[in-house]
């Protein structure tokens, strides 16, 4: 037990980085073990914390202080590798002694509106990449040159709908429903000299639940069921999202092309 | 030549996509070249006659070892090699066919691809369990 120290301040501070973490998507043992760490520095009795994959619970008592417990819920997430990696680092130089705990919020804060990327270049990249996707899925130039404005769907919809509720399942079901119909609709316009499959297979790759699929087997392999199993959902979901909206845009793309009489 | 157009592409589009999931600069060439040499090995293992479960199986390991190599040279979670890395080989287009073929009534090939693209993930999976274990016995000797 340390007389000196701000209990309040400090079980602030591993929420804080919890949370960061869980958002940006980090896997859920991570976050406990970090958040865990920066309590333990506090040399209570009990530093406990709890996490799964919608929230965070910190707990501290000692019996000659007031037990503190704070909960943080964790809504929409918004992966940021880098995000992750700062926390950590930041993290471990605290628990090392080599930050104070004040440096450490500070630090922690700082993340939170620290943009990596300017937004224009995160949207040229979503762009680019369905290009060399749709290379590597089998697509010829034309094919993959025209990917790219499948790729400006996404674009458009992650940025119309910044402010909805359910943000990923809408944009992944509308995206790849314009990739879809849209894709097929050129192919048949070309006279079927465009293969539509690598464009639509080659565009859907930014929504596919990587990272989701990712943190489902790590959690599981630590033995964290309650996440591992929320994860594993949370990648069933968004490829579902992903088929509805593909089978849609195929069903409406070929009765497009079939009105217009081609 | 289609060998090396396929890896160089999957260069780019794992670089390109490191870029909108935030990992920092210092490391984007990092998952770059993981991403790349997955999707290299998953080919010519193809290309060599290996099952497509196999060929998934043996990429995912090298990718997840390159990965938790990575990470303890450079001090760097694994995440942020491990998922650009596997990016390239998750199964998108087994989905988009197994989609494609319900929209054509054609049972039985969207149950084929149904199936593959579960055995894919399944696969990555297994690979990714089996990096992790072995690394966490290592460190705890």
């Amino acid at each position: 037990m340390r007389q000196d120290m701000n209990y309040m301040l400090l079980a602030e501070t591993a929420l804080l980085a919890g949370e960061i973490m869980l958002v940006s998507g980090a896997e859920t043992y991570r976050v406990e073990d970090t958040a865990g760490r920066i309590l333990k520095t506090s040399g209570l009795e009990r530093a406990e914390a709890f996490v799964v994959s919608t929230g965070i619970f910190v707990t501290l008592s000692d019996p000659q202080i007031n037990p503190i417990s704070m909960v943080r819920r964790v809504g929409e997430k918004n992966t940021n590798l880098g995000n992750i990696s700062e926390t950590n680092e930041i993290s471990r130089r605290y628990c090392s002694g080599q930050i104070s705990l004040e440096e450490a919020y500070r630090g922690i804060c700082e993340i939170v509106d620290r943009k990596r990327y300017p937004e224009w270049l995160r949207s040229l990249c979503t762009i680019l990449s369905t290009f060399f996707f749709c290379i590597i899925l089998g697509g010829g130039v034309m094919e993959s040159v025209l990917s790219m404005i499948n790729g400006a769907f996404i674009v458009f919809w992650d940025n119309a709908l910044r402010r909805a509720r359910t943000k990923t399942f809408l944009q992944n079901v509308l995206s790849s429903l314009f990739i879809a119909c849209f894709s097929t609709i050129l192919a048949a316009f070309s006279g079927n000299r465009l293969d539509s499959e690598p464009m639509i297979a080659g565009s859907i790759m930014p929504l596919l639940p990587g990272v989701a699929i990712t943190n489902a087997i790590r959690d599981t392999l630590q033995g964290d069921y309650v996440s591992g199993g929320g994860r594993i959902i949370e990648a069933f979901v968004i490829a579902l999202s992903i088929a509805v909206g593909i089978g849609a845009g195929l069903a409406l793309g070929d009765m497009m092309a079939g009105g217009i009489g081609i | 030549m289609s060998l090396l157009v396929q890896t160089v592409g999957a260069f780019f589009a794992v670089l390109a996509l490191s870029v909108t999931i935030g990992v920092p600069k210092k490391y984007l060439l990092y998952s770059g070249v993981t991403g790349a040499a997955g999707w290299f090995l998953y080919l010519a293992m193809m290309e060599a006659g290996l099952r497509e479960f196999l060929a998934m199986f043996l990429a995912t390991v090298v990718v997840a070892l390159a990965s938790n190599i990575f990470a303890r040279i450079l001090k760097a979670p694994v995440s942020i090699y491990l998922i650009p890395g596997i990016l390239p080989l998750v199964p998108g287009l087994g989905m988009y066919r197994t989609v494609y073929y319900i929209i054509n009534q054609d049972n039985s090939m969207a149950g084929y691809y149904f199936s593959n693209t579960m055995q894919i993930a399944g696969m990555i999976a297994l690979a990714i369990f089996f990096i992790d274990t072995f690394f966490r016995m290592v460190k705890r000797k």
